[in-house]
């Protein structure tokens, strides 16, 4: 999963019949540098399916492919992003990350 | 998923027998501006995705991409990777309308 | 697979239910001169990596889902090996 926070939302106006109990979310991912400095996502978005609820600013877990897909076995559900957590607390160990980082 | 404009259709007189009949749309992929993320912009990529919605020229729809692309009904048997699965009514960013159909 | 570096973890209240009881770690995927390749990942671990380990990641979907005994899980990412 990347981290990612959500910016934005779209709503459809003819979406696929399979597609109608959850929302899409706009979301950002982010690197390393931006998590450990500004905390400014710097990735390119990506729409993400939520029925968990995330909100505007929400840090998120984003599961991608076609294991986006698994929660609705047997059922088929056309996503390739699902939000599969909302992050309360992202911790960076320093030494690590100026490691990795350097 | 990404956001993309129909830009227009193709049509393949030859292509592999279970495709046959199924509409085919070029896409623009669309991004939000890194310099004002409060706009959307073109990518100048296109992309050749299967319609199963009826979409049109000039919309804005949300493409699926990869093996998710073929968990509709329709394109379970197909081999495509990426599908049209909605015609945008609107996108919000950050609290303010950047797309909307009716305007 | 990939090599990576655990640099930290993430604490989630809200998450799948195939998620519950399971560490979420952040690992950075390294390039061949160690530096990070895109972007970091959450990963779950059973061979207890600690931070700053350098682990071997696995993507594949289907093992994912045999650690969490959840056929139904959208987990990908796990940790598969501690390189000596």
């Amino acid at each position: 999963m990347r981290i990612a926070q959500v910016i934005g939302q779209i709503t459809l106006s003819r979406p696929h019949p399979t597609l109608t109990s959850g929302r899409f979310l706009i979301a950002m991912p982010i690197s390393l540098r931006a998590l450990s400095t500004t905390m400014q996502p710097d990735g390119e978005e990506i729409i993400v399916w939520d029925d968990l609820g995330a909100g505007l600013t929400c840090w998120i877990g984003v599961s991608e492919g076609v294991e986006a897909t698994m929660p609705f076995r047997p059922d088929r559900k056309p996503i390739d992003a699902y939000c599969a957590c909302l992050l309360d607390h992202l911790y960076l160990d320093e030494q690590a990350t100026r490691e990795v980082l350097s | 998923m990404f956001l993309a404009r129909v830009t227009g259709s193709v049509v393949a007189t030859q292509k592999v027998p279970n495709m046959t009949g199924r509409k085919l749309l070029l896409v623009e992929p669309l991004r939000l501006n890194p310099a004002n993320p409060r706009e959307l912009v073109g990518t100048g990529r296109t992309f050749v995705c299967i319609d199963t919605l009826g979409a049109g020229v000039g919309e804005l729809v949300l493409i699926v991409q990869g093996s998710s692309a073929r968990m509709t009904p329709e394109c379970e048997k197909l081999p495509v990777d990426a599908s049209i699965i909605g015609i945008v009514d609107r996108v919000v960013v950050q609290g303010m309308t950047v797309f909307s159909a009716s305007s | 697979m990939q090599l990576a570096r655990i640099v930290g973890h993430a604490v989630s209240h809200i998450y799948h239910p195939s998620l519950r009881g399971w560490r979420l770690l952040i690992a950075q995927p390294l390039d061949k001169n160690q530096r990070p390749d895109g972007e970091p990942l959450l990963v779950i671990d059973q061979l207890g990596a600690s931070i700053g380990s350098l682990v071997i990641l696995s993507n594949d979907g289907q093992g994912a889902r045999e650690l969490v005994r959840d056929p139904n899980s959208p987990v990908r990412w796990f940790v598969l090996g501690l390189p000596d």
